[in-house]
């Protein structure tokens, strides 16, 4: 149950701070499990666990043992409680203490028995007896234990609500210890309390619905809280008895005290009760999922003495409301939870049935703010921005979600019910958003959801002014104390909204969980259709491909037997019939033209690029040589305007490019003094920069190449066609004929490398091709 | 020089029609009056360079000296009789010049990673088959030596 508790209490503390020093400022790393001092009420004996010899005493046992501190040093603790005695304290170590304190002790000293109640624990592998006068005479058995709380955990478990069940609580207690005034203290996220119930006498001036700032109750006591969970003060003004020696002899540490139920407490809590008018107190921790929930607070006006036998019994009441107070708060929250559960599966069926998340979301707004009781929700997809209900401007979000995305650390979700205290709004954002929880889907894709809620004017009232606690000192430095005021104070809280419930926040974590799994789903869908895509256009390329093959073999047949027909029939074929055979060879020696386009076409899908840094220069060179070889008969002029550039292609393909426009342009040209033009364009040139500007901002600069002709121009409404496969303008007799696939061609090389082909052409005039790669 | 008389010529081909036009083209080259045998088929190749099935007499079908090999063929393709082919210890010294459609460069690499001696690929034209069939049995039948 307590392990590690050292390594907190270390961590967050300050062995280093002297007790005279301490003030607010620092009292959350006073040292309080090691005061080094107790309570006067008993004393203590730190006893070694191997040998049980006495290490170290409290100052007081002279008044408790009749044994001078000095003389118990170094003595066995048999020699103090007798052999029998240490026996069944050594045989309690073994066993859960809670269950075994406290053990009767009787001393006999000059004939006279004294009777304690003797607490042990282990601390730090010595053991540590507490011993406080008993205060009944006769031994607790069970049966005064059983008939002390069965009616009050009656009376608890009858309680059907959370008022209900605080106000018996403090009742009983109040019942059964006789304290002046019992308080239901309870904490709130920030660590602030409020007394929630509240048991006194009339004259007594109220403190139910008062509140506590955090500092009342610095975070190791809270700690300590979890670990004992009750404390008494049987007299506030007690001075403080000190142990000798003052280190443990065997660590040479001082006594960890976190267990001592005599432990001394902070010199400025006992200032702060004083000042609150209170003579004794005791507390016991309310704890829910081993975090502190809050504290039944018993004051007296004058000190008291509650034995450990009633003790015990406010303990076990405390534990059995602890579990209770669970069940009812849930049960509070548990109608808006089903609605809030309704809406949400509603919402998901809703959104896994959609095509776009973004739609879905958006479509159903009052769900969307329902789900958490917000007022307004502004939902980030990338770059865009949907605003529903009541938020801040667009601008704003914006701005703000720059911010936002840090504030989310592991976690997907941030919120708070005061955004004006820790992010700068405008003005009349403040009211409308002073409550944020924002859900982080996508960080990548900058997907978030933000929920705004309303300030809510809230009127608090402290006990005292907790701003006033400041106080400055004559010499100019900042003093905190404990305050001296416990009148009600008044303050309005503005820009602050309702909190986030632990339900609402689930809701929206769900709602994220919900969108991930669809959006998951999603991109599998998208895969599977991308692997159906590939492995039918990977179909279609070897369809096409065995297809030519296999086109092939027949026509050749027809094309070889007309031929023998020629050859061998020839006198007895008239001179018609040698004419149809020749066209018929004709047509097949055409098809196969066909065929031989479509087969390379489909392999230029399937090659892989061989990308290189190619000079243009002379790669179009290299073109212009093999084109003007073939072409000897025609007189065509080629014009380069300046050095081409360098560029990243595939030599082969971009070479056949070239060909492709330039054979082109001499072929469609009926001029006697043909003039073809290749070079690229300025980034000022007016079609360079209405092409660029298509593209999106940041994409890196290309080069537009063009090759130019005066040849017969396109028709305006043949230009869109002219990049289509087998589409010839022209009769197959007109212009040297050809398959109609060299522009296509041409437009497959240039998408292969990413870029762009298109023509601008005047009719009998001549057309210019430009193109782009990557 | 070796007696003619050994030498012999295997032309898998399943088109009727082609082989019609390489026989046709051969006689008409008047270089090559020796044996030639056709297979149909993958499978009938191999049966006939293994003696087995309607081939088991290896007298009289003796093992070529030189096989006209088409890659597209049914059943066993032609890629697989020359994968078998090349492997075998026996039979991987005879020469095999591909006749196919396929001008693919694929092709063409895959068939020499393979072995074989040359390719060709099949022309449209009866006057270009005709000069193809005349340089391919001079070269093979009176330039090269062939193995035994």
């Amino acid at each position: 149950m307590h392990f590690g508790s050292q390594n907190i209490l270390a961590a967050t503390t300050d062995a280093s701070i002297n007790l005279e020093d301490l003030d607010l400022n620092n009292c959350d790393r006073e040292p309080i499990h090691i005061p080094n001092l107790i309570q006067p009420h008993g004393c203590l004996l730190v006893i070694s666990a191997d040998e049980y010899k006495i290490l170290q005493v409290s100052l007081n046992t002279r008044q408790f043992l009749g044994i001078e501190p000095q003389e118990l040093l170094g003595k066995y603790l048999r020699d103090v409680i007798g052999e029998k005695q240490t026996t069944v304290v050594s045989n309690c170590l073994s066993e859960a203490f809670e269950s075994i304190n406290p053990l009767p002790i009787k001393i006999t000293i000059d004939q006279s028995t004294l009777i304690f109640d003797g607490i042990v624990h282990s601390s730090q592998n010595t053991i540590v007896l507490e011993l406080e006068p008993t205060e009944a005479r006769e031994e607790a058995n069970f049966f005064d234990f059983y008939k002390l709380i069965k009616s009050p955990i009656n009376r608890i478990q009858q309680a059907d609500n959370l008022d209900k069940l605080c106000n018996v609580v403090v009742r009983e207690i109040k019942a059964i210890t006789g304290f002046d005034r019992v308080m239901v203290y309870r904490f709130n996220q920030a660590g602030a309390g409020k007394v929630i119930a509240e048991a006194a006498p009339a004259e007594l001036e109220p403190f139910l619905g008062l509140h506590y700032p955090d500092t009342d109750i610095p975070k190791q006591a809270k700690y300590l809280y979890t670990l004992n969970l009750l404390r008494l003060i049987p007299d506030v003004t007690y001075e403080p008895v000190g142990l000798i020696p003052q280190f443990n002899p065997l660590t040479n540490k001082p006594l960890d005290m976190s267990l001592s139920v005599l432990r001394s407490v902070s010199p400025l809590h006992t200032e702060y009760l004083n000042n609150m008018g209170v003579g004794a107190s005791m507390s016991i921790s309310l704890i829910e999922n081993n975090q502190l929930w809050g504290l039944i607070a018993c004051h007296h006006n004058s000190p008291k003495k509650v034995s450990y036998q009633v003790r015990t019994v406010c303990e076990f009441i405390g534990q059995i409301a602890s579990s209770e107070l669970v069940a009812r708060e849930k049960s509070q929250d548990i109608d808006y939870q089903i609605k809030l559960k309704s809406i949400q599966s509603q919402f998901v069926e809703i959104i896994s049935q959609a095509e776009e998340l973004e739609v879905s979301l958006t479509r159903n707004p009052h769900l969307l703010l329902d789900l958490v009781g917000a007022e307004g929700v502004a939902l980030s997809f990338g770059n865009k921005i949907t605003l529903i209900g009541n938020t801040p401007s667009e601008q704003e979000i914006t701005t703000m979600l720059s911010w936002l995305e840090n504030q989310f650390g592991e976690d997907a979700i941030y919120k708070i019910d005061s955004l004006g205290q820790v992010y700068p709004l405008e003005e009349k954002s403040k009211s409308i958003a002073s409550g944020l929880l924002a859900l982080l889907i996508s960080r990548v894709q900058k997907t978030f959801i933000l929920w705004f809620r309303p300030e809510v004017i809230q009127t608090v009232d402290w006990a005292g002014n907790p701003t006033k606690l400041i106080m400055a000192e004559a010499d100019g430095t900042i003093r905190i104390s404990p305050r001296k005021s416990f009148a009600k104070w008044s303050e309005t809280v503005k820009q602050k909204s309702l909190p986030w419930k632990a339900c609402e926040v689930e809701a929206a974590l769900e709602l994220r969980s919900s969108i991930i799994s669809i959006m998951l789903r999603k991109v599998d869908e998208l895969t599977q259709i991308n692997q159906e895509l590939t492995r039918s256009n990977t179909e279609l390329d070897a369809f096409t491909y065995i297809a030519s093959h296999d086109l092939k073999e027949p026509l050749r047949g027809i094309y070889n037997y007309s031929s023998f027909l020629i050859e061998d029939y020839s006198e007895i074929l008239d001179e018609s019939g040698i004419d149809k055979l020749n066209t018929l060879m004709r047509l097949a020696h055409r098809m196969e033209d066909l065929i031989n386009s479509l087969l390379h076409y489909s392999r230029l899908n399937r090659a892989e690029l061989q990308l290189h840094l190619i000079d243009v220069n002379d790669l179009v060179a290299g073109v212009l040589d093999l084109i003007s070889a073939s072409a000897r008969d025609t007189k065509v002029e080629f014009k380069i305007p300046r050095s081409l550039p360098s560029i990243k292609c595939d030599r082969t393909q971009v070479n056949e490019l070239f060909t492709n426009l330039i054979t082109n342009g001499i072929k469609y040209n009926n001029q006697s003094e043909k003039t073809i033009e290749i070079g690229y364009l300025d980034p000022d040139n007016p079609i360079y920069t209405t092409k660029i500007s298509e593209y999106p901002d940041g994409t890196t600069p290309k080069t537009i190449f063009y090759v130019k002709d005066n040849g017969i121009g396109i028709r305006q409404r043949h230009i869109e066609s002219i990049f289509r496969i087998f589409k010839r303008l022209h009769g197959q007799k007109k212009y040297g004929g050809g398959t109609g696939a060299g522009l296509t061609i041409a437009k497959k090389i240039v998408e292969r490398h990413g870029g762009e082909i298109w023509v601008e052409s005047i009719y009998k005039e001549g057309s210019s091709f430009y193109f782009t790669l990557q | 020089m070796r007696k003619l008389q050994k030498q012999s010529l295997l032309v898998v081909e399943d088109s009727d029609e082609d082989f019609a036009a390489l026989e046709r083209a051969i006689a008409k080259s008047k270089t090559y009056d020796h044996s030639l045998h056709r297979c149909e088929d993958g499978e009938e190749a191999l049966d006939f360079l293994y003696h087995e099935g309607e081939y088991e007499n290896s007298t009289r079908f003796p093992r070529p000296s030189l096989i006209v090999l088409d890659l597209n063929l049914p059943g066993t393709d032609g890629r697989e009789v020359l994968a078998a082919l090349k492997k075998d210890r026996e039979l991987q010294s005879i020469p095999i010049v591909i006749f196919s459609t396929s001008s693919n460069p694929k092709d063409i690499d895959a068939c020499y990673q393979h072995g074989i001696s040359s390719y060709m690929v099949k022309p449209m034209d009866t006057n270009r088959l005709n000069k193809l069939v005349i340089t391919f049995l001079e070269y093979w039948f009176k330039v090269v030596e062939l193995p035994n």
